[in-house]
């Protein structure tokens, strides 16, 4: 436990894996790693992806704006003091 | 060539080299020698009745080369030139015989000593027969320094340096200068406060106009030689532009990424965007790329929205910067021996066991607690605290064989710091025996013992564990010969002073010598504290040796009058021992260009061309051609080539 209480914002990602077609943007972008492209197919026939990382993620949503199929999505988990304002 | 007049001048070194060595029987065989006229022997050649026997001896006998056989020519080669040239003869054609170092210090047995000794004396007289009589190498002198490490030492450095009107660059590898002292809450022996002492220091060197500094740079290259180095820096780009930035902290409220801040030991966290101090030097922020969301805008620009100054830049780009300097200065610091050595006392596992210097950033006014001492796992003020000294050092058989020497003085420190934030607390210290020499260092420890009514023990811990939210300490009070058994709220362990990692680094850049334990080698223990082996780079600081903040400053200054009267000289004499071709045998294949180590030879209309400025003299060309079209001046193939018959006595 930090002296100062500062905690990681840490988001909760959630998938609809039969939105998915693909792309592998989500994978390709998160800046921690935090996705990884999964072995499993979808009704549609494609990989979605899957959180290989969970306590990485940051909560950037960043996924959440670059998947062109709506098919990712992030929920902040835990609250921290500051820093938490999502754009 | 006429025949050589060469006179032998064999030392006793007292007894270094006569009670291995029989000295008479040297001498005589190496009167033997065809071009041998004169020889003697005496108990201390280096003497000033020594040195003018060797001088008259020339004159008399109309020598014209001279051999001494003696210690190394790292410490007596220039005594014995100067005899050399003061009796009116070329100084290069004097030539030393290593017959201490290499032959009596390492040998017991007096008759094969003795045998070597003359074969060692015999090589070196063959050697000179072939020596040519050569002039030194005049070179111009860059008045510029540099100071690599941008602590106490480095600092001290610097100011001495530039306070004597030469230019100096300061080259930080963090963010702010400062190092191990910022970190340190009060001093011993007078518990002043670190940063009040050190600050004036660091705005000083911000301001002052012959000092350039460079923070977030790391040394990556260097070329040259004494007198004219040029050294390859790498400025990491900060992303925030310090002239810009207004110091306002909205940047780190906003930043989503959250790490253990290393300047607090990891004691608090920080975000990617920080400032290390609110005295740091330069006062700016600084982007860690290596933690931020990826500096591109569209994933996370939240520190960039709120920046009203226009300060922070993500297309900041590293650079690379090259400074041309005459002389450096390596300053580099040391961390602490890592609590994960220590299996026995947890292994840095155990929340509540912390190094010292995460026990100083308890007790600093600025620090994590804003100095007040608390235990990191429950945030509660301890009531007992068990304090370890000698952990890592002085353990020859599984961790660091030296005393770390500042250990005993900030232990007593600790535990008075302790007693005046908890007077209600209890302090112990382990210890094995108090070293505290130094100016009232003695007087303080008692201090500790006596008005502060902390328990010394004498003996060793052997282990720590978790026991009932406590750390229990089991470990023997040697002098009552019992066990000792502690639950202590907190443990400090006084680790080992271990070489910095950029210690490390910067002695595989700059090509200097490191001793056993891996801190940075002096030239000479005695005579030559400051100096590295390699001339022109000199040493401050606990990148040396371990040392206090005194003696560190000392070191720093002692560093910074060497560079100041090495850079008043007009022009350096360089050895002239360089490469030279012989252009009839040259047949132009290269090989000798690409075994240069200091780009000296290029190929000119189908021949080696060796720079005169850039030659070292190491002798890679030399061995690498296979015509021995390129020798190294009176060190030739031929002259190794009868030094080696010499030797086998052939």
């Amino acid at each position: 436990m930090f002296f100062n209480d500062l905690k990681q914002t840490r988001g909760k990602i959630y998938i609809s894996n039969d939105w998915c077609k693909g792309c592998g943007f989500c994978v390709q972008f998160c800046p921690k790693g935090v996705l990884d492209t999964s072995p499993e197919y979808n009704a549609k026939g494609y990989h979605p992806p899957y959180v290989k990382n969970p306590d990485a993620c940051h909560d950037c949503m960043f996924c959440q704006m670059i998947c062109p199929e709506f098919s990712i999505y992030v929920i902040k988990e835990e609250a921290t003091n500051k820093g938490e304002t999502n754009k | 060539m006429s025949k050589k007049r060469t006179g032998v001048f064999v030392c006793h070194c007292g007894t270094n080299i006569a009670a291995t060595v029989d000295v008479a029987k040297v001498a005589k065989e190496m009167a033997g020698e065809d071009t041998v006229a004169f020889t003697k022997e005496y108990v201390y050649m280096c003497s000033e009745p020594g040195q003018e026997s060797v001088v008259q001896a020339i004159k008399d006998n109309k020598l014209d080369s001279v051999v001494v056989t003696c210690c190394s020519p790292n410490l007596h080669e220039k005594t014995f030139r100067d005899n050399a040239t003061r009796a009116g003869i070329n100084n290069f054609t004097c030539e030393i015989a290593n017959i201490r170092e290499q032959c009596s210090w390492v040998h017991n047995d007096k008759a094969k000593g003795t045998e070597k000794a003359i074969k060692i004396s015999r090589s070196v007289v063959r050697r000179v027969n072939r020596n040519q009589p050569l002039d030194a190498i005049a070179v111009n002198v860059t008045r510029r320094a540099m100071v690599i490490g941008g602590g106490v030492a480095g600092i001290q450095a610097a100011l001495d340096i530039a306070n004597a009107g030469v230019e100096v660059v300061l080259v930080e590898k963090q963010a702010t200068i400062g190092g191990r002292m910022l970190q340190l809450s009060e001093t011993f022996p007078t518990l002043d406060c670190s940063q009040c002492v050190l600050s004036p220091k660091m705005v000083e060197v911000k301001r002052h106009p012959k000092i350039k500094l460079m923070t977030y740079s790391e040394v990556q290259e260097l070329t040259g030689s004494v007198g004219n180095f040029q050294v390859k820096a790498l400025k990491k780009p900060t992303f925030v532009d310090p002239d810009k930035c207004k110091l306002c902290d909205e940047c780190t409220a906003v930043c989503p990424v959250v790490v253990p801040n290393e300047y607090e030991l990891n004691l608090t966290a920080r975000r990617a965007i920080y400032i290390p101090y609110a005295q740091a030097i330069p006062a700016s922020f600084t982007l860690d790329e290596s933690v931020c969301l990826g500096l591109n805008p569209i994933v996370c620009g939240k520190c960039k929205d709120v920046c009203e100054a226009d300060a922070i830049n993500y297309d900041m780009r590293p650079e690379t910067v090259t400074e041309d300097v005459g002389a450096i200065v390596v300053a580099t610091g040391f961390d602490l021996y890592g609590q994960e050595n220590m299996g026995e006392l947890g292994g840095g596992k155990i929340e509540d066991v912390l190094d010292g210097l995460q026990f100083e950033r308890l007790c600093s006014a600025s620090g994590a607690t804003k100095g007040h001492i608390l235990r990191p796992s429950d945030h509660t003020e301890p009531k007992n605290v068990v304090f370890i000294q000698c952990v890592g050092s002085r353990d020859p058989a599984k961790h660091c064989a030296y005393c770390s020497k500042i250990c005993c003085m900030y232990t007593a420190k600790h535990a008075q710091l302790y007693k005046h934030h908890v007077p209600d607390g209890r302090a112990y210290v382990f210890y094995i025996d108090i070293r505290s020499g130094g100016k009232g260092y003695e007087e303080f420890v008692q201090r500790t013992m006596e008005d502060n009514d902390t328990l010394y023990l004498r003996g060793r811990v052997s282990r720590l564990y978790r026991h009932n939210g406590k750390v229990r300490v089991l470990g023997t009070d040697t002098l009552s010969g019992q066990n000792v058994e502690i639950d202590a709220d907190m443990v400090v362990l006084a680790l080992a002073m271990v070489p910095s990692k950029g210690t490390t680094e910067i002695a595989k850049v700059l090509k200097i010598g490191r001793d056993k334990d891996g801190f940075l080698a002096e030239a000479h223990p005695k005579l030559k504290p400051v100096e590295s082996v390699t001339a022109g780079i000199y040493l401050a600081g606990a990148a040396q040796a371990p040392k206090d903040i005194p003696e560190t400053v000392a070191q720093a200054g002692a560093a910074a009058a060497k560079v100041i009267a090495l850079l008043s000289q007009a022009t350096l004499s360089r050895p002239p021992l360089i490469a030279r071709v012989r252009r009839s045998h040259c047949t132009g294949c290269g090989m000798c260009v690409d075994a240069c180590p200091f780009i000296a030879i290029r190929l000119e209309n189908g021949k080696a061309v060796v720079n005169e400025a850039l030659c070292e003299g190491c002798g890679s060309c030399s061995a690498t051609c296979l015509r021995a079209a390129i020798d190294v001046k009176n060190v030739t193939q031929l002259q190794i080539y009868e030094m080696i018959e010499a030797c086998l006595a052939v």
